[in-house]
């Protein structure tokens, strides 16, 4: 119990540190012939984002880069998506940019299918396939390209959720900005591929080579199995030295649940061995672990021993949170607490069950990733 | 006349190399015909379920990416080596005893199998895909490592459902079945690039898919000792000499495309 307690305090303290500094550096190619790299950005979309579409998607039409299109795909015709894509096409008619109406069904994966289209008619070989909450800088597209490099297959983005307005959106915000981007970032060190598919940029001809997006459509976590894939053929993971913006806004509890609910059973899916050892690296229970062996064996206070790990603890998370990108307010310290305290009962929710709730579908997941519609 | 090696395995299952490194390893030396043979482990036993989650083996969920990349890695292959790459998988029944334990080849497959179930509907599952069914390093193997008997064992029942039996895994010649009647092949079940040197087979075929099958079916082949590096500790000679083979289907040199 000791050596766990240790651990897992080790690899906070040096994720966290390993994360800032990775963080904190500049794209190794900025100096590189964008022009000699067009790029097609693929955006599946479905509704309006809770209001936010159109302030999301307005930062991909003042990026500034050399050469690129913008293929805006939704499934139906009267999704909502649509309007707001069209305004946005009038308001910058100098943007070369398309919209795809009609989804092609290669597998039970409904972004996939709305994706197909898109990547098969792009222009270019570079995709960027990019989320609809996602928001952008001027600089993003130079900056991701930046890190094109031989040996290159993925380039992904760890996500900053940024702007809650509600407790569940600090929760949200709390669990991008620390666990999961101190995790995707200890895994690419660990040269473990982590591809989250806010931002995932690919070539299509690298991609094709294990089947393109029509074999990612059997899977519900497409952008890790595209990962995985690129592994297979001998080209690397990178996560860009600068998060990729997610506007949280209103945002329930319900949702924040719901949610992890279904990313923690595609962690279960995917990879089980992390998956088990989960809960042991979240702070409360390595804290109390901690505390109680000390107390066993050392005769130390357990409340001081506990104290002091979660203070290690909490002062690492919020420098990551801070460096993420979102502001430290009192909510934010009161989200962490919350966080840790629901982290044992979400990974029991999510390891008694294999379904997961998805764009109004359900879906059942086997092992390895694959999904089945139920 | 060309040099091939039918039991290869990548960073799909526990090689150490990617199949495009595997391509680029074989077609630089020459190679006519190679088949990429990841292991396929059994789903519901104890060792199957750790290879799983230790990602040593196909999956039904990688399996699509598998054979995808082999896809596009045979043309590759073809286009700049002359060289043809045939799917293929190992499957794989590993048990605490060496006499339950039994790996098979599958040359030329197209579609998953399951590898829980006895070996002779292993046998036919493989061969129902218009695949080759062959008995991997079926007797001891003089190397550290599992030893898989199962089949050997049971030879003369699945002497009419396999296609040919490994005379030669890696360097060494297997006396039992050098000795027999059965259908032969050699390979080298190579997991890293210093596996290279070890006995592979030589066709006389087409370069084709097709024609090198219908060529192992056949038995239409030869045995040649090739090795990648001049000071290897390896005698292969002696096994020759030892079993009484002949030189004229057991050589050792390494052949380089015409």
């Amino acid at each position: 119990m000791l050596f766990v307690w240790a651990l897992a305090l080790t690899v906070t303290v040096l994720g966290t540190w390993y994360a800032l500094k990775h963080l904190s550096s500049a794209p190794p190619h900025m100096d590189a012939p964008f022009a000699l790299y067009p790029v097609s950005i693929l955006k599946p979309l479905k509704g309006d984002e809770r209001g936010l579409l159109k302030e999301n998607l307005e930062g991909f039409f003042k990026l500034d880069y050399p050469k690129f299109e913008l293929l805006f795909s939704v499934a139906q015709y009267t999704d909502p998506a649509r309007r707001v894509v069209e305004a946005l096409m009038a308001q910058y008619p100098k943007v070369r940019a398309r919209l795809i109406i009609g989804a092609v069904d290669v597998g039970p994966n409904p972004k996939v299918n709305n994706l197909v289209k898109s990547y098969e008619s792009a222009k270019y070989d570079h995709l960027l396939i990019s989320d609809s909450n996602v928001r952008v800088s001027p600089h993003y597209l130079k900056r991701v390209v930046a890190h094109l490099d031989n040996g290159v297959g993925i380039i992904t983005a760890v996500v900053s959720g940024r702007n809650p307005k509600s407790f569940g959106g600090y929760l949200e915000a709390m669990y991008l900005n620390t666990f999961y981007a101190r995790f995707m970032l200890i895994a690419q060190a660990m040269k473990q591929p982590c591809v989250v598919g806010k931002s995932m940029m690919l070539s299509r001809k690298a991609a094709n080579r294990f089947g393109g997006i029509r074999t990612l459509g059997q899977f519900l976590a497409e952008d890790y199995m595209a990962g995985l894939a690129m592994e297979k053929l001998g080209l690397r993971s990178v996560i860009m030295s600068d998060p990729i913006h997610q506007e949280i806004g209103e945002y329930s509890v319900k949702d924040f649940w719901n949610r992890h609910v279904r990313w923690g059973r595609l962690r279960k899916a995917q990879a089980l061995v992390p998956f088990l050892v989960e809960p042991l690296f979240g702070a409360m229970i390595s804290g109390v672990m901690g505390a109680f062996v000390m107390n066993m064996w050392f005769h130390l206070p357990v409340a001081a021993v506990l104290l002091f790990h979660l203070l290690v603890w909490g002062f690492s998370d919020l420098l990551l949170v801070r460096k993420m990108g979102s502001s430290l307010k009192v909510p934010v310290a009161l989200a962490w607490f919350a966080r840790e305290l629901c982290a044992l009962p979400l990974w029991l929710h999510v390891a008694s069950g294999n379904t997961v709730l998805w764009r109004g579908r359900t879906l059942q997941l086997q092992r390895g990733g694959m999904i089945s519609a139920q | 006349m060309f040099l091939a090696d039918f039991h290869i395995h990548s960073t799909f299952s526990d090689g150490k190399l990617s199949i495009p490194e595997l391509v680029d390893l074989y077609g630089r030396q020459g190679f006519g015909a190679i088949s990429i043979t990841d292991h396929l482990c059994e789903s519901k036993t104890v060792i199957g379920k750790a290879a799983e989650f230790l990602n040593r083996t196909l999956t039904p969920s990688n399996f699509p990416f598998y054979m995808e990349i082999l896809r596009s890695e045979s043309e590759r292959a073809w286009d700049q080596y002359k060289m043809v790459l045939i799917p293929g998988f190992e499957l794989t029944k590993n048990s605490m005893s060496n006499y339950r334990s039994a790996h098979m080849v599958g040359l030329g497959i197209s579609k998953f199998v399951h590898a829980d179930g006895d070996v002779v509907d292993l046998a036919r599952a493989i061969r129902a895909q218009g695949a080759l069914a062959i008995a991997a390093h079926p007797v001891a193997t003089r190397k550290v490592e599992k030893q898989t008997y199962h089949i050997w064992d049971r030879r003369e029942e699945l002497a009419t459902e396999l296609d040919a039996w490994e005379v030669a895994s890696g360097p060494f010649l297997f006396d039992e079945v050098a000795r027999s009647s059965l259908p032969k092949i050699a390979s080298s079940d190579l997991h890293a690039p210093w596996q290279m040197t070890s006995w592979k087979t030589v066709l006389y075929c087409e370069r084709k898919a097709d024609a090198v099958l219908e060529a192992i079916k056949k038995q239409e082949l030869d045995f040649r000792f090739y090795a990648e590096e001049p000071k290897h500790v390896y005698r292969p000679w002696d096994d020759v000499v030892r079993l009484g083979l002949s030189p004229d289907s057991y050589s050792t040199g390494n052949l380089v495309r015409a």
